[in-house]
């Protein structure tokens, strides 16, 4: 099976192991990810401006680009989903802006584009994932952190209810993992506000790590690079400020796939992390 | 006794334009900043802005840094027992602000380890919502 794929700059960059590993976990699932041939940035975080039409014609092309592969594309950072289901929204209901839109450009988008993150996917194709294992993560205990983009808004994304969501526990319960609730898994990491004011960042993930462990997690996982770099990267930051942090592995909802599927480690990334899951991973020999 | 009546229709007018909300809607329960992950760190936090903005308050909106420290988390959306859309009446605000003015970022300004480290959806996002 092929489905087009959107993997937005970032994961060719920053979160190269979030595209290696999710490649190579779904080839081991006879899915291949057809990446776009054409594609350009969706813009990041989406605009809420309702007067700002221009923001919405990068994720236009990109999607009428996919539409000329398939009518669902494949899409999992976070910010790009955000965005370019919003805008597949929008533009659903606002008909006057997209002939606008569409008259502007070469391509002509017909919003028939469905925008799925693979977590939806993998939840939905179960049974595939299950054939598959072939270490199970038995015994790891698992923060999910759903953060903000996913989930909000509810009624444009239908990710899942935005205050008590569970897809992603259903997710790491199929890799054999146990999933561990807490409060904060739904809250901000402080996303672009690390750029300018740094401190505000560094305190909203403190706060979730913190939460995270004393709720029994002995790790993190994320779909989104830049919550992923807020809550990884950042901990030297938040050991500096407060004298009780303790560490947190935060691993990429990809790298647990591919560990779980028996993808080769040179594919899973794992010393890209800042703070290295190793030592857990080990700990139930999964390494 | 002397009652000033404070109205700015043509600001009123411009923020519900932009946002597409209506500010009337607002009765101030406060419910959005008490879950505002970011409301320590402002000055005027969002339930204030909004009543800054029913009042035709601009300068004081104006000078408040709280739309700045908002994230768009949209956590306050999903929360509203009103249904008001705050994180866009907060776009609006600084929208309102860029258009008019200078972008709050310099590139020149941004630590230069954070600029080498962070993935670049975090600078590009930075842009988009503190420049124009």
């Amino acid at each position: 099976m092929k489905i087009p794929y959107y993997p937005g700059c970032t994961l060719y960059t920053k979160a190269k192991p979030l595209n290696d590993s999710l490649h190579a976990s779904f080839r081991q699932l006879g899915v291949e990810l057809n990446e776009l041939a054409h594609w350009y940035c969706c813009g990041t975080t989406f605009t809420l401006a309702r007067d700002n039409r221009m923001s919405l014609i990068a994720p236009v092309r990109i999607l009428a680009k996919a539409q000329e592969e398939g009518d669902q594309l494949i899409v999992p950072c976070s910010v790009c989903y955000n965005t370019l289901k919003r805008a597949n929204y929008i533009l659903k209901e606002d008909t006057e802006t997209l002939d606008i839109i569409n008259e502007h450009l070469e391509e002509s988008y017909n919003v028939k584009e469905e925008v799925v993150h693979p977590i939806e996917f993998l939840v939905k194709n179960e049974q595939l994932v299950k054939d598959n294992i072939k270490k199970n993560l038995a015994g790891m205990k698992l923060g999910c952190y759903y953060g903000c983009l996913l989930l909000r808004p509810q009624e444009e994304l239908q990710f899942d209810d935005p205050e008590s969501p569970s897809i992603f526990e259903n997710l790491v319960r199929l890799l054999g993992a146990t999933p561990v609730d807490f409060p904060l898994k739904v809250e901000c990491c402080g996303s672009y506000l690390v750029v300018n004011s740094p401190d505000a960042a560094v305190e909203a993930s403190y706060k979730l790590l913190r939460n995270a462990r004393g709720n029994g997690a002995e790790a993190l996982v994320t779909s989104c690079p830049l919550c992923h770099y807020n809550l990884d990267a950042l901990q030297a930051k938040m050991k500096q400020a407060h004298s009780d942090f303790q560490e947190l592995p935060v691993f990429y909802f990809s790298q647990l796939l591919a560990i779980a599927l028996g993808v080769e480690e040179n594919y899973v990334g794992l010393e890209q992390n800042k703070v290295s899951p190793k030592t857990v991973l080990k700990e139930h020999n999964l390494l | 006794m002397n009652t000033k009546v404070l109205t700015n229709p043509r600001f009123i007018k411009k923020i519900e334009e932009i946002s597409e909300q209506k500010i009337s809607d607002c009765y101030q329960c406060g419910r959005c900043t008490a879950g505002c992950p970011f409301a320590r760190y402002m000055d005027v936090p969002p339930s204030q802005v909004i009543r800054f903005i029913q009042l035709g308050l601009k300068d004081e909106v104006e000078k408040a840094q709280g739309p700045w420290f908002c994230a768009a988390c949209l956590v306050c959306q999903t929360r509203c027992p009103r249904g008001v859309d705050i994180p866009r009446l907060m776009e609006a605000v600084r929208v309102l602000h860029l258009r008019a003015k200078e972008g709050l970022l310099d590139v020149e300004t941004i630590n230069k380890d954070l600029l080498m480290d962070a993935p670049p959806l975090a600078i590009m996002s930075a842009f988009s919502k503190f420049t124009y």
